[in-house]
């Protein structure tokens, strides 16, 4: 096992893998950028290190920075928490290089699963229903409209590398398409340092369901169950819950086992998330993997009880896994709400400043994984998530209501936050009675939808 | 102690420091003692124009302090220095006068924590603290990486230096980051021994600014 890890993110995830560490005798480092430097997570941690300024291609992006950290400290090991690093198979690489472990899949495994085109190839070759796409990379925009002549419109554009929506869009016509590849090319190349783009066929009304799984170095694996991520503004989740409405029990049963069975089959390693599409009729297409730790891994470990975040530390210092699929029992209901820094009432715009107050709320079932503190001034530089409200219980009704009671005990004062837009999805009939797609919001935009639940 | 706004802007500013120093003597050390034994994060004393805050590093964080990353207890921050560590430590409180903003800050200030174990977070929401961008006091030359420092030859008190001289580097794996000085002026210090660890924007030398040649 490792002694000493670098935890090299911020916010949130930087705390949650702070208290992994404590719990399994780990020392921790934190590595901060200067805007970073009270936070919570480098207060708290064993040691901090200051890697570089606010900007993050010169701190968190910065991979000879986080190294030199870990060099210096004494680290043997670097978590990357998600988003920055997290999936970068040359950091990976480079982490290896000076006898360091990344925490996380090992550095070919990484490779072989960085191009989401190529690893829809590779698991639908073991067995997984995959969406239809355009083969290989976009070459060019005559590429582009031949690709999406053969899979018919509409189609996704969406951009090999990263996640959050960046470099997303959903065109109907060969001359939208044509005018997106631009815009998605630029802003694929400015988020994640590569242009790269694929076609996915795009389906309407459907339900964005998840698989976490983690394989050990040994090739056991086991699946935790799923997650309904069709809460999205914009394909960027903000609310997610498990186990799903969209599938019956049967259903999610056969399709957790198909994920678990085609990643250990094509050599996986670590912990991980299979994404799908659920159409209309209930069927599930493979989109992508992640292969990391997601920001809602918090749903899964309130089902199972399991502690996510250490089970990666394990595998990834060579540790079986040391369960099986039988010790995997999923109980109740969880929902994850994501507590943003962005305004309902300005087009969800980020926003930054100071916390004046902050009180996390408590009760059964409910657990606040956030990096909030009064006094906290929230740095303008980085993703607006200040936390995560996860309400669980014995059944959905009671999840949900005890999600109502915590959302309207929290209290974050000083900066502005989408607690609003929960309280509306929490009301909204399509959401109780789990009928939501992933156009829940984007449909009648979101301003429209919070309008509509102030009016009932 | 109250402005004269009536007696001119000299006698202010020498009402303005009377303040200040009062402040410094004897208010503040009372202050730090006071709010170390209540369990309140924060403090604010006024006296006529003047006010007073002091703000404890977050409640969650009273008892939980962190190690100097190399062990030698050089790397400590400004904030968690002990009193009469060799650096001058940092303002670690604001005193804000009607009408004109000073900020106390004096090499001579006990220390106590600011908010959050770094450095104290005294500007403006949002500033950014680059290297060589010292808060108040004679310019430092900081760290533009984290490494191994290692001084150069010109890295000794008293010897005199130009704005972008080279005073040193920082190894980052490897790979030499010059540590340059930011203004004209005379080395008074070097803060850290050579072969140490530093983090980015680590104080390393400070030096005395050669009138009116800062870099600024």
């Amino acid at each position: 096992m490792f002694s000493k890890i670098l935890i090299a993110n911020r916010g949130e995830i930087a705390l949650r893998i702070l208290r992994a560490c404590r719990t399994m005798g780990i020392e921790a480092v934190v590595a901060y950028s200067e805007a970073d430097r009270d936070s919570l997570a480098v207060q708290l941690a064993d040691e901090a290190i200051c890697i570089g300024p606010s900007d993050a291609r010169r701190s968190y992006l910065s991979v000879p920075a986080i190294i030199s950290a870990a060099v210096v400290t004494g680290c043997d090991a670097i978590h990357p928490g998600y988003g920055f690093l997290s999936e970068d198979e040359t950091f990976a690489e480079v982490v290896r290089a000076h006898d360091l472990t990344f925490i996380g899949p090992p550095p070919e495994v990484l490779d072989r699963f960085a191009s989401k085109e190529g690893t829809r190839r590779l698991l639908g070759g073991y067995g997984l229903p995959t969406i239809p796409g355009s083969v290989g990379m976009l070459r060019d925009d005559e590429h582009a409209l031949a690709e999406a002549d053969r899979i018919g419109y509409p189609v996704l554009i969406k951009p090999s590398a990263g996640g959050g929506g960046k470099g997303m869009r959903m065109v109907r016509t060969p001359r939208e398409l044509e005018s997106a590849l631009r815009v998605c090319r630029s802003e694929a190349k400015s988020a994640f340092g590569d242009d790269s783009l694929y076609l996915e066929k795009w389906l309407d009304d459907t339900r964005h369901v998840e698989v976490q799984v983690a394989v050990d170095r040994y090739g056991h694996g086991v699946q935790f169950g799923e997650r309904d991520c069709s809460v999205q503004r914009r394909h960027q989740k903000i609310l997610e819950e498990g186990p799903t409405t969209a599938l019956s029990a049967e259903a999610r049963a056969e399709l957790c086992e198909r994920a678990i069975h085609a990643v250990v089959a094509a050599g996986y390693e670590n912990v991980g998330t299979l994404e799908f599409l659920v159409d209309a009729e209930g069927k599930a297409h493979f989109i992508e993997i992640n292969c990391r730790i997601q920001v809602e891994h918090a749903v899964t470990e309130m089902l199972t009880g399991i502690d996510l975040v250490a089970m990666q530390i394990r595998i990834a210092a060579g540790e079986p896994l040391g369960m099986t699929q039988a010790d995997v029992q999923p109980r109740g209901h969880a929902i994850e709400f994501r507590i943003n820094a962005e305004d309902p009432a300005h087009d969800f715009r980020p926003g930054a400043g100071v916390v004046e107050r902050y009180h996390a709320p408590g009760g059964p079932g409910i657990r606040m994984d956030s990096h909030l503190f009064p006094g906290y001034e929230v740095p303008p530089f980085y993703d607006s998530l200040l936390g995560k409200l996860i309400a669980w219980g014995p059944d959905r009704a009671t999840a949900i209501e005890r999600g109502r009671a915590a959302l309207d005990e929290l209290v974050v004062d000083g900066i502005v936050t989408n607690l609003e837009i929960h309280k509306a999805i929490i009301s909204s009939e399509t959401f109780l009675e789990g009928r939501m797609t992933t156009n829940l919001l984007d449909r009648v935009g979101s301003a429209a939808f919070l309008a509509a639940a102030a009016r009932t | 102690m109250p402005q004269d706004r009536d007696t001119g802007p000299d006698a202010a500013r020498a009402t303005a420091h009377a303040g200040i120093e009062r402040l410094i003597d004897t208010l503040l050390p009372s202050l730090i003692a006071k709010l170390a034994t209540l369990n309140v994060g924060e403090l604010e004393v006024r006296e006529g124009d003047w006010h007073v805050r002091l703000r404890h590093p977050t409640v969650a964080s009273q008892d939980l302090g962190r190690r100097a990353t190399d062990g030698s207890g050089q790397r400590a921050h400004a904030g968690h220095e002990a009193v009469g560590a060799p650096a001058p430590a940092r303002a670690p409180a604001s005193g804000v006068a009607t009408g004109a903003k000073i900020a106390v800050s004096n090499g001579t200030v006990p220390a106590l924590s600011p908010v959050g174990p770094g450095r104290a977070s005294d500007g403006p929401p949002g500033r950014e603290v680059g290297p060589g961008v010292a808060a108040s006091h004679g310019p430092i030359a900081t760290s533009p990486a984290v490494g191994i420092f290692q001084p150069g030859s010109a890295a000794v008190a008293g010897a005199r230096v130009k704005a972008g001289e080279r005073l040193g580097a920082v190894d980052m794996l490897g790979i030499p980051q010059d540590v340059v000085a930011p203004a004209d002026g005379i080395v008074t210090s070097i803060m850290v021994e050579g072969g140490t660890a530093v983090e980015y924007g680590q104080e390393l030398v400070g030096i005395e600014a050669t009138a009116g040649s800062e870099a600024r």
